[in-house]
């Protein structure tokens, strides 16, 4: 069993990451713990929770800025915002099982809000992150436009906790919007559905969800707006206007959550089997959908067709090889997979080919974690 | 102008350095005559140093092999775009080979159905939006120079721009990047989609000012045309009267696309060079803009009128046209070339503050320009709290004026990180702000940036003496500073 370890500070959290250095202690960073199926699992001789760094350092809401620790929950900043009429515009999933704000940077998750507002990327502002030689360096800023230095923010974001603890972070932030409308329609074909969606991306109507589903061997598209209800209301129009282009029919949906909580949580609410995620070239996703839709154990796809951000399911039962091929078409399209969540011997997060700068990867990963006891093995790196 | 102090680094120099990339290169690919060599010593700031050479590469290849020539022989790589970079990081401050992109200028594709385009360094900005327009796309990231500078130079420095304050700067808006090692290796990055595997090495490298590698192909996000656009003016009879417009508008939950602030002087300079009609007696004026579905865009542009009006607007005009909205652009875009009207050199600062902070800083500038006797004029992207001090002096008194001058803008970005903010929003550290940093990062961080800097680049050959301070050249800012 891993030795648990809850630093209270980012002062704490990065001595104990020195003495973890010194006597060569692997190390595992959770927050919430939601995210434990990302990445190959090696049990590790400690784990460092976050939860000690926890609550708002700052929030000047007139600057739409926040400051908030690593440690915190997202749920919780959410509802703390929301007492001022703002929000962090990131929907990713696992928030109401606990999902911290470090953990969000630290595996790069977005929803289906990315094309409007951004991803993790887009937003963070600045990060303070806790190093194995015990310093805590800050990189970015607290003010919205920044190019001093090195964007180190792009660097920890998605890095897995496999070069430091995100002790600290600042994000952009923005006023609650005053309207929001969802709808849906359902299409023959996934060339239909995204071809919807496509003539929807091509307009300033800006929409926070725009989602196709396939399952049932049905294709529905999801469209939500959010924002001044005149371009909200125009939005929900185009959507009308486009489906009835391909003969499908459009359903509004009174609660926009209800119909975009589930198809956000993929992977809590499909316990078993395999999920893979896929980014791919906006224009491939439908043919890399209707391909994984032809798998005899393909149960469920949720592509945020604005981002080209593919999500696949697939029952328990499917092997490896199938889970791989779906892997391997996202990188012949342009783009690239890995398995999300899967449970099949054999079949690892990330599959074939290493990363194109891999050697750049390692270098970087040897000057932070220079003796490797970050996250062994959980990175595209292995 | 000053001249940078030499620097010396052990390395091939001179004429032998020349003829040996002649000799690598073909002579029609290198230029190393003095006369030629003078065009390449200064770029849009006010620091220049020789090149021993410039390059003109036709290719990545070329790039590769010259970059190999170079670690062999110990010879600083400058690259450099159409030198309208406003912090001297084209400037060859160790001397060596400048990197010119201007061969290197085409769109490779202009992928319309995946919102991409792929172009080399060299391309000018504004080309790309032209070519994309026919497609319903542009490319976001709008800098003032943007008829002349290069997406190489935007993805070195990650540029903004006026609307960049909806819809993100230069970063925002890379995918994928070729770059080129100070080793001569070829890496290539990202691609079309958002994700790859392993660290984001692509946000990492744009704004690393060339001391990271040399970037030889771009991809990046075009974004559909806004369907329409609501473009104001309005002015005020002081600047705290449009700063706390600014703060009102963002406050009532509105995000325009653009929203530009100049003071007096700037106008009035601007209207003898542009004629872009604004109001001569105005203390301040702002440059709004909103846009997206025409649904809700009048009913927007009522509201932000309200806010002006509440806040003691003088005058408000919107443009009917499209000719009177490239009208009011014009002067905001032309306003830095418009101060060479009011002085023969300005030097510019780009310092970046909470916008609440804004009515407490422009009155220090004001402050400063007073102390120090130097007319300093404001034209900045308010909505962002990105800065723009235009400080006026006359060059010709001599590089002690230009000293004086310096330190003026460096009292400015104190009070920029005493308020919490950044020396630089969008026009790079270079070798003009680098002996600023630890202003702004304490020891540890810089030593963080030093292990990416040395990840990419262990030989140190990759624009030396940016970003980083140099024990030479910033001893004299330490003594200073302590004074």
């Amino acid at each position: 069993m891993p030795r648990a370890e809850r630093p209270g500070s980012p002062e704490a959290c990065a001595e104990l990451l020195h003495a973890c250095e010194r006597d060569r202690h692997s190390v595992r960073v959770r927050g919430g713990g939601t995210k434990d199926h990302l990445g190959t699992r090696r049990e590790t001789d400690v784990t460092l929770e976050t939860a000690g760094l926890d609550g708002i350092v700052d929030h000047v809401p007139e600057d739409l800025t926040v400051t908030v620790r690593g440690g915190m929950r997202f749920a919780a900043l959410q509802a703390a915002l929301a007492t001022h009429g703002q929000f962090l515009p990131l929907d990713p999933p696992h928030t109401r099982r606990g999902a911290t704000v470090g953990g969000i940077i630290a595996a790069n998750s977005s929803g289906f809000g990315r094309y409007r507002f951004g991803a993790v990327r887009d937003l963070l502002l600045g990060v303070r992150a806790a190093l194995p030689d015990g310093t805590v360096a800050r990189a970015g800023g607290r003010v919205v436009k920044n190019v001093a230095g090195y964007d180190l923010n792009k660097l920890f974001t998605g890095s897995l906790g496999t070069l430091g603890v995100i002790v600290e972070a600042t994000f952009k932030i923005l006023p609650i919007p005053p309207a929001t409308r969802a709808a849906a329609a359902v299409f023959a074909s996934s060339a239909d559905a995204f071809a919807a969606a496509d003539a929807l991306v091509r307009t300033s109507l800006r929409p926070t969800a725009l989602v196709v589903e396939h399952a049932d061997r049905r294709w529905r598209l999801v469209v939500a707006a959010a924002g001044e209800r005149a371009p909200v209301d125009r939005a929900m129009d185009e959507l009308a206007r486009v489906a009835a282009a391909k003969g499908a029919a459009v359903e509004a949906i009174a609660d926009p959550e209800a119909t975009l909580g589930p198809l956000r949580e993929l992977v809590d609410l499909s316990p078993t089997g395999v999920i893979i995620r896929a980014a791919l070239p906006l224009s491939a996703q439908a043919a890399y959908a209707e391909a994984a839709a032809r798998g005899e154990r393909t149960a469920h796809i949720v592509a945020d067709a604005a981002s080209a951000i593919v999500h696949v399911h697939l029952m328990e039962g499917a092997d490896a090889v199938a889970a791989e091929t779906i892997v391997a078409t996202a990188r012949v399209l342009g783009g690239s997979a890995r398995i999300e969540r899967g449970a099949i011997a054999g079949l690892a997060t990330f599959s074939g080919p290493e990363p194109s700068g891999a050697f750049l990867m390692r270098r970087l990963k040897d000057a932070f974690d220079p003796h490797g006891i970050l996250e062994p093995a959980r990175g595209a790196l292995g | 102008m000053t001249a940078a102090p030499a620097i010396v680094r052990a390395g091939l120099r001179g004429a032998e350095l020349a003829a040996g990339l002649r000799d690598l290169l073909g002579s029609e690919k290198v230029l190393w005559a003095r006369e030629d060599l003078l065009l390449y010593e200064y770029d849009g700031a006010v620091d220049t140093a020789m090149p021993d050479a410039v390059v003109l590469p036709g290719d990545t290849a070329d790039v590769a092999r010259l970059a190999r020539f170079c670690a062999e022989h110990g010879v600083p790589l400058v690259p450099r775009g159409a030198g309208t970079g406003l912090s001297g990081g084209s400037i060859p401050v160790e001397g060596g080979v400048v990197i010119s992109f201007a061969r290197m200028s085409r769109i490779l594709e202009i992928d319309a159905p995946n919102l991409r385009a792929v172009v080399q360094p060299g391309l000018v900005n504004l080309h790309l939006s032209t070519a994309a327009a026919p497609h319903g796309l542009y490319f976001v990231p709008d800098p003032s120079s943007q008829k002349a500078c290069t997406l190489g130079g935007n993805v070195a420095e990650n540029s903004g721009g006026p609307h960049t304050l909806a819809y993100g700067v230069t970063t925002n808006h890379v995918t994928g990047l070729e770059l080129v090692l100070s080793d001569g290796t070829i890496v290539r990055l990202g691609g079309k989609a958002l994700e790859y595997d392993g660290y984001d090495l692509v946000g990492t490298f744009v704004g690393s000012e060339g001391t990271l590698g040399i970037v030889t192909e771009i991809t990046v996000k075009l974004t559909p045309l806004p369907e329409d656009k609501r473009t104001l003016m309005a002015a005020f009879p002081t600047m705290d009267d449009a700063s706390n417009t600014v703060s009102a508008i963002i406050g009532a939950g509105i995000v325009p696309s653009a929203m530009e602030m100049m003071d007096q002087l700037s106008t009035q300079a601007v209207e003898a060079s542009v004629g872009a009609g604004y109001p001569l007696d105005a203390g301040g004026i702002l440059l709004l803009e909103v846009d997206g579905v025409r649904d809700g865009l009048d009913d927007l542009l009522e509201r932000i009128e309200a806010i002006c009006r509440a806040a003691h607007a003088q005058e408000l005009r919107v443009a009917t046209t499209a000719l009177e909205r490239d009208k009011l652009w014009a002067g905001r875009k032309g306003a830095f070339a418009a101060m060479g009207r009011l002085a023969s050199d300005y030097y510019v600062q780009d310092g970046v503050i909470p916008r609440t902070k804004l009515p407490q800083v422009l009155r220090h500038v004001i402050d400063v320009g007073e102390r120090y006797g130097l007319r300093i004029a404001n034209v900045f992207h308010a909505g962002d709290g990105n800065l723009h001090p235009l400080i006026m002096f006359d060059g010709s008194k001599g590089p002690a004026e230009v000293e004086r001058v310096k330190e003026a803008g460096r009292e400015i970005l104190e009070m920029c990180i005493e308020v919490g903010g950044s020396i630089t929003g969008e026009h790079g550290v270079g070798m003009e702000k680098n002996c600023y940093m630890p202003l702004q990062y304490s020891p540890i961080d810089m030593a963080v940036m030093r292990r990416v800097k040395d990840a990419f680049d262990p030989s140190g050959l990759a624009n030396p003496g940016k970003v980083f301070p140099t024990p030479g050249r910033c001893k004299e800012f330490s003594l200073h500073a302590a004074r």
